[in-house]
């Protein structure tokens, strides 16, 4: 290849790599937006969160133009284009042409062999992955990110004086979010966890002076810096096991390494990767808050503000589960080689087919991530009851929650590696437990996005997160009481809510995994008793706001329906409505989103 | 036997890690257990440098190594400055003393 066109592709390529990358880039524009405030001290004209959610809203807008018109970004249909553009042009060009117009020529011809390169939407050479997946967590968690930065400005958490750093630091982290969810390297797996790890340490010890919120940021950080870690340690040995870090390869160095390395019980290499696979498992536990690494989550969000508390719970778990369907889909998915070296079709088909050893390990993984989620369901949901704080008692139910929504990726890889031949029916029902997980997740951005809300609103009141301190909330405020009623109640699961719609397809979709293997039988079945148990501590916070009797001497709550805080509390609670009572459509768009990972 | 192979570099890394993750679990002061993370992360680094040169993963691994290097630093500058704001209010790192909040 000549030196100009090298020039030229890696130009090419970059500059198709940074539109896809506008989102982000969006994102740190606002970031630098917010450090230029900060230096000529201009805030009395440009707020803070202005700046912030202005690059908020300019990624969110960029975001919702790549999901709505999704093909003018595709590497395929963009080839194609390309590829007639180059066809079209060369039955017009005259025999014995100009140097320039061959040139021309030959230039689209590159361009459209450099698109067709591009696996699976991979970009910034393969570190990057743009696929639906990708979008959809890009507007879910932007969107997410000016509800924050809206809840901020009402609620007045991080004062004038620090406005800037604390937004700088919530745009950063959704950064290392929006990274992690398009992570196609473990590069970029590691750097986008680290990336949401180190502004949420931060976030979590930003109120100034008290001894709680600095005793939170130092067990989040002494044990987020040890997860991370750990879990580094394990990327490090399985990259080395197989012999690249690329995702979409790894399939296929599995594949080749369980042929070399038959002996189960003895051979030093597979306990080696079923160490790398515990590792980062840890670090993924920690990130989600799964039962055995969950220590640090109620401390972190008793000690941070229930605005840091929301966005942690929601967003950081949102990027987290999309990085591990991400992991989970690139150690199963043989669909996710389009550049197979195959001569023939017999070959390819041969190639695509896992070996039967690693897919009943395979399995196997999908149970142990059912067992923890049904652990951390449990355990969740049990220790919420003695609770007295409520964005403690809120952690608690964080927790259960992933327990729930772990649920779905266990199915996931339950359906696609039980025993019996995989087939288009078992990748289809595959694709619903993913579309199932976004839709709890939508539905629990909202529900607890709300709590969190309203735990912030009536603390600028009352100055406390007790729960008996919500005594009376029924009578002061109304409008709060019964958003915050109808949040409980969709965390709970009760029709006709979002959540549950949200935990009935988690289920549904552990039922039919339950066809290829009984264990899922006892984890639907523990699902379905943990939604029981948690009947009683939620409903407990409504009966205090509704029933019990206002204690002498306590602060009224004064939140007019039509002020700010009421509104924003109508803002939250309405989507859980809407994602109760009209599934179909939203549904519709989960599984589509779901469906093109396939 | 004389060559250094692939194995010397893992064992060493090995010995980093296990150093490291001791360091966090026993130490009390909360700077020795960053040192342990530290440890930890460069006992990951080894590992990935010594692939990058005896297999296949090739410079992948020393990109990884690189980007570990300036994470590790940015996530010591935030770990430092929680430890002293932690320091500021109670007068102590010693992670045993941070027990306020529990239930």
């Amino acid at each position: 290849m000549e030196f100009t066109h090298l020039v030229h592709l890696s130009w090419f390529n970059t500059a198709y790599s940074l539109r896809l990358f506008g989102p982000e880039l969006a994102v740190v524009a606002g970031i630098l937006g917010l450090l230029f405030v900060r230096l000529f001290n201009i805030e009395r004209f440009f707020p803070a969160a202005l700046v912030a959610a202005l690059g908020a809203i300019a990624a969110l807008g960029l975001s919702t133009h790549q999901f709505v018109r999704y093909d003018q970004y595709d590497a395929y249909k963009i080839a194609e284009r390309t590829r007639e553009e180059a066809k079209a042009a060369k039955a017009v060009l005259p025999v014995g042409a100009g140097r320039a117009a061959t040139e021309a020529q030959r230039q689209l011809e590159y361009r459209a062999e450099m698109q067709s390169l591009q696996t699976r939407g991979g970009y910034f050479t393969q570190l990057l992955v743009f696929d639906h997946f990708t979008v959809f967590f890009r507007v879910f968690l932007l969107m997410f990110l000016l509800c924050v930065i809206y809840l901020t400005v009402i609620s007045g958490i991080p004062d004038r004086e620090d406005a800037p750093d604390f937004y700088v630091l919530l745009l950063g982290a959704t950064l290392g979010m929006m990274i992690m969810a398009s992570a196609n390297h473990l590069l970029m797996v590691f750097m986008g966890i680290e990336m949401t790890s180190v502004p949420s340490y931060a976030m979590v010890g930003f109120l100034k002076g008290r001894r709680k919120s600095s005793e939170a940021a130092l067990k989040y950080v002494v044990y987020g810096g040890g997860a991370a870690g750990v879990m580094l340690y394990g990327i490090s040995l399985l990259a080395g096991l197989l012999g690249t870090a690329h995702l979409p390869e790894m399939v296929q160095s599995l594949a080749e390494f369980s042929r070399l390395h038959t002996d189960v019980g003895h051979d030093q290499a597979i306990r080696t990767l079923v160490l790398a696979v515990v590792m980062i498992t840890v670090g993924l536990a920690f990130k989600l808050s799964i039962f055995p690494f969950h220590f640090w989550c109620p401390d972190a969000f008793e000690g941070a503000s229930a605005e840091v508390g929301a966005f942690l719970s929601v967003a950081s778990k949102a990027a987290a589960f999309a990085v591990l369907v991400r992991l989970c889909l690139a150690m199963v998915l043989t669909s996710q080689l389009v550049s197979v070296d195959a001569k023939s079709a017999e070959e390819m088909v041969s190639l695509m087919r896992l070996p039967d050893i690693l897919r009943q390990v395979y399995m196997y993984v999908g149970i142990g991530l059912g067992v923890l989620a049904a652990l951390s369901a449990t355990y969740g949901n049990l220790t919420a009851y003695t609770q007295k704080n409520i964005k403690r008692l809120l952690a608690y139910s964080t927790i259960a929650h992933a327990g729930y929504m772990l649920m779905a990726v266990s199915a996931m890889m339950v359906i696609l590696n039980g025993p019996g031949e995989l087939n288009a029916n078992r990748i289809h029902q595959a694709s619903e437990s993913v579309g199932a997980l976004l839709y709890y997740l939508l539905a629990y951005l909202f529900m607890n996005l709300g709590a969190f809300a309203i735990v912030a609103l009536v603390r600028n009141q009352t100055f406390s997160e007790q729960v008996s301190d919500f005594a009376g909330l029924g009578k002061q405020a109304p409008v709060l009481a019964v958003c915050l009623a109808i949040c409980l109640c969709s965390l709970i699961g009760i029709p006709p809510f979002g959540g549950f719609v949200g935990k009935f397809f988690v289920f549904y979709n552990v039922a039919i995994a339950a066809h290829y293997h009984p264990v899922m039988y006892v984890l639907l079945a523990i699902g379905v008793l943990n939604t029981v148990f948690s009947l009683f501590y939620y409903m407990r916070v409504v009966k205090v706001m509704f029933l019990d009797p206002v204690p002498e001497g306590a602060r009224v709550v004064d939140i007019a329906p039509l002020s700010d805080a009421g509104r924003y509390a109508l803002l939250a609670t309405i989507p859980v409505l809407l994602l109760g009572f009209f599934p179909e459509q939203i549904t519709r768009l989960t599984q589509d989103v779901a469906r093109q990972l396939f | 036997m004389d060559t250094v192979g692939l194995e010397n570099f893992l064992i060493v890394g090995g010995i980093l890690f296990v150093c490291g993750v001791v360091c966090m679990a026993i130490k009390r002061n909360a700077i020795g257990v960053l040192m342990g993370v530290e440890l930890v992360l460069n006992g990951a680094n080894l590992n990935f440098v010594a692939f990058s040169r005896y297999t296949k993963l090739g410079l992948d691994g020393q990109v990884l190594a690189l980007f570990v290097i300036v994470l590790a630093a940015a996530e010591a500058a935030i770990a430092l400055a929680i430890a002293l704001n932690f320091y500021n209010n109670h007068l102590t790192i010693d992670v045993d003393r941070a027990d306020e909040l529990q239930g």
